[in-house]
């Protein structure tokens, strides 16, 4: 696997490695060293963008594509016909360094298939990491993939070198898992994820005392879901992820919409990634760490699934007219964010411009805030913004609709078959 | 109403303010040294105003005081953005804070300070995205060499970034459109204006070896099911793509005949 070239390699691991969607490079703030490279920055620094969209931040390589298990949903599953390489550690680390000082990049996430075993596959990806850290004196970001089922010993010393640790559940839950993924039973992924859970706030208590005190993970760990490979309903995977969030106290839960391509009839044919159910979980995980809400205002029982018509926000406050519109001036935050279309920088600016003065619609535009969804939750000086007063179904009928300008100026639509010229100023 | 012409860094810019205070001036005008002398038929008395660190520094503990420590962050962001009547815009902005105090950063919807935020955050944004699409390549000269080409005057926001980060090599940081560079000698940087290139710089082998390495990569990472060109152009739009190694496939300047003479 080794006598293929080097850029060979790169990209056959790159390719393997695009499916883990994990892109950011924030959550550490780390001060340069003098005569030394790297620094980590806590906003994070995205370095380009591919044609998919997605940003490169961090050199996202594994170290191996060769895998003992043969989980249907991943591309480099042992039963799955594609090239397979390896890395050796040197290669990594001259990558990362040469890539990293020509500012390609933020850092390196390093992943890997599992070869031999959980644990000889970890000490492996740890090797690599110790080396950039204490032979190259690297300085930057590093972010390490736990092996499931890897000692938790080992586990305990990769976060050590790395910002950032994650082990992936890709399965929201354990019937799926069993189904597809049968060598990982649940606990194999979720029990490194409580170990380090403990580690991270452990270690974070210790600074409190000591500066001194060696670091674990500054930039804690973050997981991943795969949405669409099984048949697990929205409201499981938010439950699921508010869990991770409040009791493990994740950064982050990915999703990564199922890219179909095997044949296996374990999984479902479809002809496209569902990226826009992606698109809408992540606004409700946003809706969860950012804006105060919770997974069961979300969704429930009876409404299973997210609406693919509305980002979430708007479908929760279509379901609660009764407390809206707000006065601007005076409404509390926390409600304030729960406007649709005003975001946690534009709650900001409103609460603090409205104690200099008062705020009108001028104003709100002013401050950078978009009213074309908010307009119809928000009374700005007693003046409702929206126009007409609607019930819940025109309302929602009217913030669906594509039209620019508001329906009720339709009628006006006698020169609609005119060409596009002047009728009024003569210039026909 | 009095010209004040200063040497055109913020400093300066901040002396001339302060000098426009206490002469209680209520419509200047501000010039800068290089610029030819555009005042014309209604020029009033030109006032040259020297950059004294300690007078600028003074005025900035001054405001600091009155109002806060990030406003004047906010007017320094302005100021680099060197966008024509910035200026102007910015006198208002700091004789504005002066006057009402702490109540001043409640102004947000206010003019000027909604003009001013509005510059300073073009500018921020830039310098933060700049943070990654500064792309430094190895020349035979022995150090690394970025050119860009930003809307903005970035390079006294990212400089300090890349002191950090890249502690262990010299580097440049060439801005093309405004002739200057930040130049980083492994102690401290430093802002060089009036900069030219006598000729393309030549790039280093291994330099070779990295680009083509990074852009089979770059290449690689896309995945097909996902194709979203227009989201990649919104992120990075076209004008940022010129100096991007990534972008720029095949790379002219790897011609061999340009090596040679430098």
């Amino acid at each position: 696997m080794i006598t293929i070239p080097l850029e060979q390699r790169l990209e056959i691991l790159a390719d393997s490695a695009k499916y883990d969607v994990s892109c950011s490079s924030s959550g550490s703030n780390r001060a340069g060293r003098a005569g030394a490279l790297g620094s980590t920055s806590v906003s994070g620094v995205c370095h380009t963008w591919t044609a998919d969209g997605r940003c490169i931040s961090l050199l996202k390589i594994l170290l191996t594509n060769a895998c003992i298990y043969d989980c249907a949903y991943c591309l480099n599953r042992r039963s799955n016909d594609i090239h397979r390489a390896m890395f050796t550690s040197d290669e990594i680390v001259e990558l990362t360094m040469n890539f990293y000082r020509r500012n390609y990049i933020e850092g390196l996430f390093l992943s890997t298939g599992v070869i031999r075993s959980a644990d000889y596959t970890m000490e492996q990806l740890i090797a690599v990491a110790r080396r950039l850290r204490e032979v190259e004196r690297f300085n930057g970001y590093i972010h390490l993939k736990l092996v499931p089922g890897a000692d938790p010993l080992l586990i305990a010393q990769a976060g050590r070198y790395a910002d950032r640790v994650s082990i992936n559940i890709e399965l929201p839950s354990r019937r799926s898992l069993a189904l597809l993924a049968p060598d990982k039973p649940r606990e194999m992924v979720i029990n490194p994820m409580r170990q380090v859970s403990g580690l991270i706030v452990e270690a974070r208590e210790a600074r409190k005392e000591s500066r001194r005190a060696p670091r674990f993970a500054p930039a804690g760990q973050s997981t991943q879901l795969i949405v669409g490979a099984t048949p697990e309903s929205d409201r499981e995977i938010i439950t699921l992820t508010e869990g991770l969030y409040k009791k493990l106290e994740l950064k982050r839960v990915y999703y990564s919409a199922f890219v179909p391509g095997s044949s296996d009839n374990r999984l479902p044919m479809m002809p496209a990634p569902p990226l826009l159910r992606e698109h809408r979980l992540y606004q409700a995980d946003w809706l969860l760490r950012f804006y105060g809400f919770a997974a069961h205002e979300l969704l429930d029982e009876a409404r299973p699934n997210l609406d693919m018509r509305f980002d979430p926000k708007s479908d929760w406050a279509l379901r609660h007219l009764e407390l809206f519109p707000v006065e601007v001036n005076r409404v509390d935050y926390e409600l304030l964010l729960r406007v649709p279309g005003i975001g946690v920088r534009s709650a900001q600016r409103i609460v603090q411009a409205r104690r200099g003065s008062r705020l009108g619609e001028i104003e709100l535009k002013k401050l950078g805030v978009v009213l074309k969804r908010a307009r119809y939750f928000l009374t700005a000086g007693g003046r409702y913004l929206g126009g007409i007063r609607l019930d819940g179904p025109r309302l929602m009928e009217r913030m669906l609709a594509p039209a620019r300008r508001p329906a009720r100026l339709d009628q006006l639509d006698l020169f609609a078959s005119l060409p596009d010229a002047s009728a009024l100023t003569g210039e026909l | 109403m009095i010209t004040y012409r200063y040497d055109g860094s913020f400093e300066g810019f901040i002396c001339a303010v302060a000098a426009c205070l206490e002469g209680g001036d209520g419509q200047p005008e501000f010039v800068q040294g290089c610029a030819v002398q555009m005042a014309g038929l209604f020029a009033g008395e030109v006032c040259e105003v020297a950059t004294v660190r300690e007078r600028a520094m003074a005025f900035r503990k001054r405001f600091v005081e009155a109002v806060s420590q990030e406003a004047f962050a906010t007017a320094r962001y302005a100021f680099h953005s060197r966008k024509a009547g910035g200026e102007l815009l910015l006198w208002r902005y700091l004789a504005l804070g002066l006057k009402m105090g702490e109540r001043f950063c409640l102004m947000l919807a206010e003019e000027p300070v909604h003009s001013i935020n509005r510059l300073a955050r073009q500018v921020l944004c830039e310098a933060h995205k700049y943070k990654g699409f500064i792309r430094f390549r190895e020349v035979e000269a022995g150090f690394l060499y970025a050119r860009i080409e930003p809307e903005a005057d970035i390079l006294p926001f990212i400089a300090p970034h890349f002191v950090e980060r890249v502690g262990d090599r010299l580097w440049m940081i060439h801005d093309l459109g405004r002739n200057q560079a930040a130049l980083y000698d492994l102690k401290s940087w430093r802002l060089i204006r009036d900069i030219e290139l006598a000729a393309d710089p030549a790039f280093t082998d291994a330099e070779q070896e990295y680009t083509s390495l990074w852009q089979r990569y770059f290449q690689r990472h896309a995945i097909k099911e996902r194709h979203n060109p227009k989201l990649q152009q919104k992120h990075v739009p076209l004008r940022y793509r010129k100096h991007l190694v990534e972008f720029t496939f095949p790379d002219p300047s790897f011609d061999k005949g340009e090596s040679t003479n430098r």
